[in-house]
């Protein structure tokens, strides 16, 4: 039975009351993202009424203090501030579960914990799993889920996971991991989170290509030279973090999920509708069209990988990468890597797009700039025209989220002298109200059931695939990709500004 | 110069006297997404309208452009102002938004398309937020240069006259989005309403509904009836022949309204005015064994939902919204929309408010 005050009220798709269970309750993410973000819906009514949180974790806890600790960091962080009287109401409604992520017992009463809050809720058993723990659990945690038969929704509801990254860390446990999931939720029921497609930004990109009839015939190898994704960081390693990313590097931390989400929302073909699978279908394609670079050879004339050495970000001095905190000294994982991608489609043939990604950078910054080509320098003086530059559309996805057109004009005089100009949209200047944080976006997408902006798995293996090649001919013994160093604070290698300098090219000053 | 309005130019001589204004000051970014045009015949209305266009701009970067209107002088005249209202965005940048605001006294047709409207930014849209009652400025010609025409049918003394002004402008063939802030008033509530009959134990009771009750304050009984409107048209609910009778039933503070459901039964409503309620206090829906109350206290930044059906108990907070015409025009400029929904209960609504 549909309901008729649903209609022509809001244009997203309706969210259902459900239970949200987080695995991991006690980590940074749940008290800093993900009940700050439930918080945040609650308090703009978007969040629909009978909403409850279970937190699932291992250290003993009351709910009490459990809830204690939720407002104490709410208070910090979130957007809109805390309100005691919406709290008051808010807090109620989360319970923790202490139990260990294998133990049988603990999802048996998880079960009933669950059943009892659908009775109470009028037999609406509506389910999201959010799975935020470690990633070295995640395969007993989707596993005793089924056992306890918690993945199977009941009559008329609904259960669904959520998996944050990382999504495996190679081709191979990534397709373990899909095999696991699927055999515990359908792909439908299965959400994998990439908060940058949360962000305003993000989503923008589809609306500023095609609902904009000017960029869209534009949009192709015709007019386009080069497209630059650069993605920087003013961190390194601090709070711990090296123990992590020593395994991982940038090009499986960042690349393979953030920056190829990216890619393919700029290189997608126009989608046939914008239903989740319409356009995961487009997305899909443009990775599975990255030319693959599966030689050492291939992989050192088309990617640079770096290490931070001593230097000084922000007026700091910092240690290089080996020397950080939980680093192995000899560590042979990037904090840098630059590559050039070509897709081999009809629409983008010989455009190279570049991307860079790095810790220690001297900012914050992520951004996509599309360089158009020059107009021929037949009526305006050429050195002037090659001094200027083309066209380049900025689209800034954080901070300062927004997007500017940099065009060439004449500077008043009487003399035919040209510069480039800067027409610039802020959202913060032209929308006063902040944006909703990326994750309430998406939470509060699962809870509608639309998976617009969660990574589908084919999506994900053929990101693998692409970044596995790399992966292996860094790692193969006797390997010949050199690892080159650039000075903390600065912006990467002088092998990577080489690697744009073969094209004519150069990276776009931030 | 005047605190409020900023630096009296000459009507000819605004566009030159904005350049100078920007000129001062290059930090400045001058923001603009809309022509906001204010239109009232209130004495005063100038500098009043000025401080709720500053805190207006502080979310929506327009063009202001502030018209109080002497319809009653003998004599013809325009005087003008100009000001920019600047806020810190994100504690670094100054973004400004500009204002001309504008005194118009007696009567010379065409004044306010040909010489106001002179001074609006191109390719933007026109919002004009008309308010106090409609007047005969508002005509064809008028209304054929607005995208969006915003008024509030709380302050009108006769709201079946206007509306059917309002009724002739849309029918018109211009594509006009109007949009009164007493239907903005009931968001917040139809979003609750909406929300508790997700819960399919409340869907199971809507075709069994027997009884609605609205409290209102007495300023806000349009509000009141747009809400009844609402119900009744997403229902699917017929008036009944009682309705002829809805004005006989009145009785004091409280007015009986009767429906007829899509199987013949009989739905009463009534609505309650109540000087001490928030403009839209109670809301009460009764039948099939289910209740549901959306309650707001006076003041309250919440409204408090709760749905009952046998056992079955649930209870929750959603935000209330904003009483403030400047908010609510806010609120109605961030959700934009081409307000169909209003049209739809229009004829159902029109038709309760005569009775």
């Amino acid at each position: 039975m549909s309901n008729p005050f649903r209609e022509d009220l809001v244009s997203r798709t309706r969210p259902e009351a459900c239970t949200v269970v987080i695995f991991g309750a006690t980590g940074d993410l749940t008290h800093r993202k993900l009940v700050p973000a439930l918080y945040n819906l609650a308090l703009d009514g978007e969040l629909p009424p009978g909403v409850k949180i279970i937190g699932f974790a291992r250290r003993e806890k009351s709910d009490e203090v459990f809830r204690q600790g939720l407002e104490e960091l709410n208070r910090k962080v979130s957007r809109n501030g805390h309100d005691d009287q919406v709290w008051a109401s808010f807090a109620p409604n989360i319970h923790y579960h202490q139990s260990e992520f294998t133990d049988d017992d603990g999802y048996k009463r998880l079960a009933e914990t669950l059943d009892a809050i659908d009775r109470d809720r009028g037999g609406k058993g509506n389910r999201l799993f959010y799975i935020a723990s470690a990633p070295e659990f995640f395969d007993d945690i989707l596993s005793h889920l089924k056992k306890a038969g918690l993945n199977q929704a009941k009559e008329g509801c609904w259960s669904r996971v959520i998996v944050e990254k990382p999504f495996g860390t190679d081709l191979k446990t990534a397709q373990h991991l899909n095999r696991v999931v699927s055999q515990t939720f359908h792909e439908r029921d299965t959400y994998r989170i990439d908060h940058y497609l949360g962000k305003e930004t993000a989503q923008n990109l589809m609306v500023l290509r095609f609902a904009n009839a000017i960029f869209e015939p534009l949009w192709n190898s015709r007019y386009i030279e080069q497209v630059q994704i650069t993605c920087s960081e003013n961190l390194g390693m601090e709070g711990g973090r090296g123990g992590y990313y020593d395994k991982s590097g940038a090009l499986r931390d960042m690349v393979q999920n953030h920056l190829l989400q990216l890619l393919s929302l700029v290189a997608m073909e126009p989608p046939t509708d914008l239903s989740a699978d319409g356009v995961r279908d487009e997305k899909v394609k443009v990775i599975r069209s990255l030319r693959k670079w599966d030689t050492p050879e291939k992989v050192a004339a088309n990617v640079v990988r770096a290490q931070y050495i001593k230097g000084s970000v922000s007026g700091k001095v910092v240690p290089g990468y080996r020397e950080e905190d939980r680093v192995d000294p000899e560590s042979m994982t990037e904090s840098y890597v630059a590559l050039r991608l070509m897709i081999d489609t009809w629409r983008w043939s010989g455009v190279p797009f570049y991307i860079r990604v790095g810790k220690q950078l001297p900012k914050k910054a992520t951004e996509i700039s599309v360089h158009f080509k020059s107009p021929p320098g037949v009526l305006f003086n050429t050195t002037s025209m090659n001094a200027t530059g083309g066209n380049v559309l900025a689209i800034r996805i954080q901070p300062d989220e927004g997007i500017s057109l940099r065009m060439v004009s004449k500077i008043p005089g009487t003399s035919l002298r040209l510069e480039p100009v800067k027409m610039d949209f802020q959202y913060s200047t032209s929308f006063g109200k902040a944006s909703p944080e990326a994750y309430e976006r998406l939470l509060l997408d699962a809870i509608a059931g639309d998976a617009t902006l969660f990574a589908r798995r084919d999506e994900v293996e053929e990101a693998w695939k692409f970044i596995d090649c790399i992966e292996h001919a860094w790692h193969q013994e006797g390997s010949t990709v050199p690892m080159a160093e650039y000075v903390a604070g600065t912006w990467g290698p002088k092998e990577a500004d080489d690697l744009l300098h073969e094209d004519g090219n150069s990276w776009r000053r931030l | 110069m005047d605190p409020e309005l900023g630096q009296e130019v000459p009507v000819d001589g605004i566009h030159k006297a904005l350049r100078q204004l920007w000129a001062q000051d290059e930090a400045r970014t001058n923001a603009c997404l809309i022509n906001l045009a204010v239109y009232s015949e209130e004495k005063g209305s100038l500098q009043k309208n000025s401080a709720i266009v500053r805190d207006l701009t502080r979310e929506h970067a327009c063009r202001a452009l502030l018209i109080e209107m002497d319809r009653g002088a003998k004599d013809a005249s325009i005087r003008a102002w100009i000001t920019a209202h600047c806020h810190l965005s994100g504690g670094k940048k100054s973004v400004c938004c500009e204002q001309i605001s504008f005194a118009l006294t007696g009567v010379s047709r065409g004044r306010l398309r040909n010489t106001v409207f002179a001074h609006l930014t191109s390719d933007l849209p026109l919002i004009l937020w008309w308010q106090g009652e409609l007047s005969p400025i508002f005509e064809e010609r008028l209304y054929a240069v607005i995208d969006r025409f915003v008024f509030d049918s709380s302050d009108w003394s006769k709201p079946h006259v206007s509306f059917a002004i309002i009724e002739q402008a849309l029918s018109s063939g211009r594509v006009l989005v109007v949009q009164d802030l007493a239907w903005t008033r009931t968001y917040h509530y139809r979003l609750a309403v909406a929300s508790l009959f997700d819960d399919p134990l409340a869907q199971r009771a809507l075709p069994h509904i027997e009884s609605v009750e609205i409290e209102h304050h007495p300023k806000h009984r349009n509000s009141a009836l747009q809400l009844l409107a609402w119900l009744a048209v997403q229902a699917g609910w017929r008036t009944g022949l009682e309705l002829h009778l809805a004005v006989a039933k009145k009785h004091g503070n409280r007015e009986g309204f009767s429906f007829e459901r899509k199987t013949g039964e009989a739905v009463a409503a009534t609505l309650l005015s109540n000087e001490s309620s928030a403009p839209l206090g109670r809301l009460c829906i009764r039948g099939g064994g289910m209740e549901i109350v959306i309650d707001r206290a006076p003041q309250s930044s919440h409204i408090h939902m709760r749905l009952s059906v046998g056992d079955h108990v649930t209870e929750s907070l959603a935000p209330a919204g904003c009483d403030d015409c400047g908010m609510l025009i806010g609120e109605q400029l961030a959700r934009g929309g081409k307000n169909s929904l209003f049209l739809k209960i229009l004829p159902m609504f029109r038709n309760l408010l005569d009775g």
